[in-house]
């Protein structure tokens, strides 16, 4: 690229700066009339209506703490196509264009009393950390230390009995109420004395806390410029999945701990650690508290019911799919709308006239034994009869994915429709099948509901409902044993995920594709 | 293996697929189905394949009424549009599946496809699939997989459409060839016209599930029976002018308007019976702009198509189409001379469309 004109020729590209200053006053105008009108109108008209809210304060006051950094964003994405000619320019560009919107900022949050300049509870002196303890560096002169005498060479050791540093007594000053004593012990000469302050409300005038202010808004500047733009929709996604995230890391921890506060492991005496096996022992044949049964019993019944559900959900699904695909037959259209209907209905309804079914069911001879109430193959029956639905419109779309032509062909190479169906659709919706299959998979692993309706008996339960009992066992419940018991269920879900997933991009590469 | 196919008819409900067609096709033949789109062309065919059962009429493979049997009874090989080819296999498998169906050998299996993939030149694909090939390609695979099995009938359904035009000019050779040399029974369903002139032994015209001629591509060209096939066949297409015929003498005209055209007795005579209800078709290659032409005209459009150059001239407002030298060098709005070939020029009924020299 070959710039010309006399205006980038110098060491700060004008029209840049003056489009990255564009961008982030734009920002600035429009988030300050968006916190106006959500402190000034919003709130004032939500109070008349005698309602106790605090959704737009919080909402402005985020819209004052985030304003700045979105306008250093925007200017700063205005220097990036700068970068690719000249990294110097850029970098000075955009250092100006953040140090003007960062003046105005400010001025603007000296103004208003925003930001930095927001009155907070202060006792109006500035203090070091040293190794005896927090050094009084300077007092306002009739501020609030001021009046409660406090030097400057003062050494602050503790507010009553707690010993504090620089943070803490910053922290604890904050968060206390206008006008409430804080007795803080200090040193003054060699001596040990006690002084009352009692905090003001005061606003900062202390510029000297802008500096890391607008250091960070130079780094999110910088940041901003130099940020590989394939990465943003990752972030995004990171910060939204976080709780999830941590939830999973808590899982993980705790089944190895004796105790958690928050995502820490704590031992017995509240110090860092107390990695144990124990929560693990119920593997191994140790009796959970309270219950008889051994967790391979449990796991053997979840597993008959997953994979008893995912093979007749398949089976059935797809013949049924591929007749409503491919042939016309009377109340076709009414089959299909009623089993849109069903797939609607909810499972609870039908609990107890499935029950009497179920029941009844048992009390036939040899059927009884396999398909009846409080035997697991009965119970995925429950379930395969709620997923249908969904299963025969899911093969159904795939079936009516696969040109007519391919069917005809088989047929005059010689095919039975059994064959067609066998040998040349069905290899061809094994996405599907898989896609179903592991949702059929998954429903009978996790189904709580029908098992817990259906199943009595400690032997006949499966791992949600064992989990369930658990709980509400009368004995102290030990979460982080029903953690592990929950991670060990998880498992299979993890493998199922991650082999199907290689599976599933296998089938993609071998294609469906390659009609024109 | 002969083919005869008699009033059949196909409904879909309300919707009239094919209605009413007879044809004899003999053992060896190519036939080419030719029409418009939705004129019932993939209707028939299937019908011939086993895929739709008739509404009504009979199919004969041979003596055997083969209507009640399944498409694997019938002993045909069939090439799709679309080519229809299995994703999940490769191309040896393709090939291979109407043998396995078959319950062949395994070895046998291998020699066949093998030599048919030979033949096809695809030999070094075997391992591919669909997927993973050309259109040309793939359709070769497809003829490959239709040939496999020895069929007594080949049935295409327009199977060059989705190739581009130089490969379809290609593989247009080689259909015919092949054909040509297993001398297998073909029918060959297409909407163009050049496919189906230049490839096949007869062509049925069809339009609106209907049967229009059944005839040898010269035939259809020089004594189109109805004024359907005489627009539908050759391109571009026939002019059409209004005229009346008249007898004087012993001497046959033409006339419209202010333009009289002298008739041969052979070509004037029957359409003087008619009298003035006549229309007139003659080819654009039948029409030359000549110095000592009798018809005036104006030049309108000037198409070049290369190695001549497409004319539109009207005469009186009318729109006639012909074929110029490219030398010639006429421009829009020039005023030329026409000389009609009468010998070639056709009559209809304007009434029934029906042609008054060709009974
Ligand atoms: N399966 C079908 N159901 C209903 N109508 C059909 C079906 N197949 C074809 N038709 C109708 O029959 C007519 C002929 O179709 P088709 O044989 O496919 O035409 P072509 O192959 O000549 O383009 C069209 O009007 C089409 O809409
Ligand atoms: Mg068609």
């Amino acid at each position: 690229m070959t710039v010309t004109d006399n205006e980038s020729q110098g060491i700060i590209h004008v029209p840049t700066l003056i489009i990255a200053l564009k961008n982030g006053l734009l920002v600035v105008v429009i988030f300050s009339l968006l916190a106006l009108i959500l402190q000034g109108i919003l709130k004032p008209l939500v109070a008349s209506l005698q309602v106790v809210e605090t959704v737009t304060t919080t909402l402005s006051l985020i819209l004052i703490l985030v304003l700045p950094y979105i306008a250093y964003i925007m200017s700063g994405s205005a220097v990036r196509e700068l970068v690719k000619t000249s990294i110097p320019q850029a970098l000075l560009t955009a250092v100006i264009a953040t140090i003007v919107l960062f003046s105005i900022i400010s001025v603007g949050h000296y103004l208003l009393n925003l930001g930095i300049f927001a009155p907070t509870s202060s006792i109006q002196m500035t203090v070091v950390d040293t190794d005896e303890g927090v050094l009084v560096e300077s007092v306002v002169e009739g501020g609030a230390a001021d009046i409660a005498e406090v030097k400057v060479g003062d050494v602050i050791t503790a507010i009553r009995r707690d010993p504090v540093d620089r943070a803490t007594l910053m922290a604890r000053v904050a968060q206390s109420e206008v006008d409430s004593p804080l007795r803080l012990r200090m040193i003054r000469d060699g001596e040990e004395i006690q002084v009352t302050v009692r905090t003001v409300l005061a606003t900062s005038s202390d510029a000297s806390a802008l500096f890391p202010g607008l250091i960070m808004a130079l780094g999110v500047t910088l940041i901003t410029i130099i940020w590989p733009g394939q990465f943003t929709p990752y972030v995004i996604l990171l910060a939204i999945l976080s709780p999830l995230f941590l939830g999973y890391l808590w899982l993980i921890i705790a089944t190895f701990s004796t105790r958690t506060q928050g995502i820490i492991p704590l031992d017995g005496e509240g110090n860092i650690g107390g990695f144990t096996l124990s929560n693990w022992d119920f593997l191994f044949g140790k009796d959970i508290v309270g219950l008889n049964v051994s967790i391979w019993q449990v796991t053997l019944n979840s597993l008959i019911i997953a994979v008893s559900m995912m093979l007749i959900v398949l089976v059935v699904s797809s013949m049924a799919a591929y007749a409503l695909s491919r042939m016309h037959f009377p109340g076709r259209k009414a089959f299909l709308s009623f089993t849109l209907v069903l797939h609607g209905f909810p499972a609870v309804t039908l609990l107890i006239p499935i029950f009497f079914v179920l029941a009844n069911l048992g009390r036939t001879p040899v059927i009884g034994e396999i398909v009846g109430f409080n035997k697991p193959i009965g119970i995925a029956l429950v379930m395969v009869a709620f997923q249908l639905p969904l299963g025969v419109w899911l093969m159904k779309g795939f079936f009516d994915g696969i040109p007519w032509d391919i069917e005809r062909s088989a047929m005059i190479d010689g095919a039975s429709r059994w064959r067609v169906y066998w040998e040349i659709l069905l290899p061809q919706i094994r996405p599907g099948l898989l896609a179903l299959g592991i949702f059929a998979f998954l429903g009978g692993w996790n189904a709580f509901l029908i098992p817990q309706t259906y199943s009595t008996g400690a032997g006949m339960v499966n791992l949600p409902v064992f989990l369930n009992q658990l709980i509400s066992e009368t004995a102290p419940v030990n979460w982080n044993q029903i953690a592990a018991v929950g991670l060990f269920q998880l498992v299979p879900v993890f493998i199922l995920f991650i082999f199907a997933q290689e599976y599933l991009l296998n089938i993609y590469a071998g294609g469906t594709k390659g009609f024109s | 293996m002969q083919v005869t196919i008699e009033n059949l008819t196909k409904k879909f409900g309300d919707v009239i697929g094919a209605e009413n067609l007879s044809l004899d096709i003999k053992d060896g033949e190519f036939v080419a189905f030719l029409g418009p789109s939705g004129c019932g062309k993939t209707t028939t065919l299937l019908m011939l394949a086993g895929i739709y059962k008739p509404t009504s009429g009979t199919i004969r493979f041979g003596d055997t009424v083969v209507n009640r049997l399944s498409p694997r009874e019938r002993n045909i090989g069939m090439v799709f549009q679309s080519y229809a080819l299995y994703p999940h296999m490769t191309v040896y498998k393709n090939i291979g599946y109407p043998l396995k169906l078959k319950n062949m050998q395994k070895k046998e299996i291998d020699e066949r496809v093998n030599a048919v993939a030979n033949t096809m030149g695809i030999g070094d694909l075997l391992d591919r699939r669909p997927g993973q090939l050309s259109g040309g390609q793939q359709q070769r695979v497809a003829l490959g997989r239709a040939l496999v099995k020895e069929p007594d009938i080949l049935l295409f359904d327009e199977p060059l459409s989705n190739l581009d035009a130089r490969l379809r000019l290609t593989m247009r050779g080689e259909i015919k060839h092949l054909q040509h040399d297993l001398g297998i029974t073909s029918i060959y369903v297409t909407h163009d016209q050049i496919e189906a002139m230049t490839m096949a032994d007869r062509i049925a015209v069809m339009s609106g599930g209907h049967l229009q001629a059944f005839d040898t591509p010269e035939a259809l060209y020089d004594r189109p029976k109805t004024l359907f096939v005489a627009g539908f066949v050759g391109n571009p297409p026939m002019n059409f002018i209004n005229v009346e015929v008249s007898a004087s003498n012993g001497h046959f005209v033409a006339t419209n308007g202010n333009m009289s055209l002298d008739l041969s007795k052979e070509r004037g005579e029957k359409p003087a019976t008619a009298g003035n209800s006549v229309v007139m078709g003659i080819r654009p290659e039948d029409i030359q702009i000549a110095p000592d032409g009798t018809v005036p005209a104006e030049v309108f459009v000037v198409e070049p198509l290369g190695r001549e150059n497409l004319v539109d001239v009207r005469i009186d407002g009318e729109s006639i189409l012909l074929l110029a030298d490219t030398k010639a060098d006429h421009k829009r709005g020039d005023s030329v001379k026409l000389k009609f070939n009468m010998n070639k020029a056709q009559f209809f009924d304007s009434k029934t469309g029906k042609s008054l020299l060709w009974a």
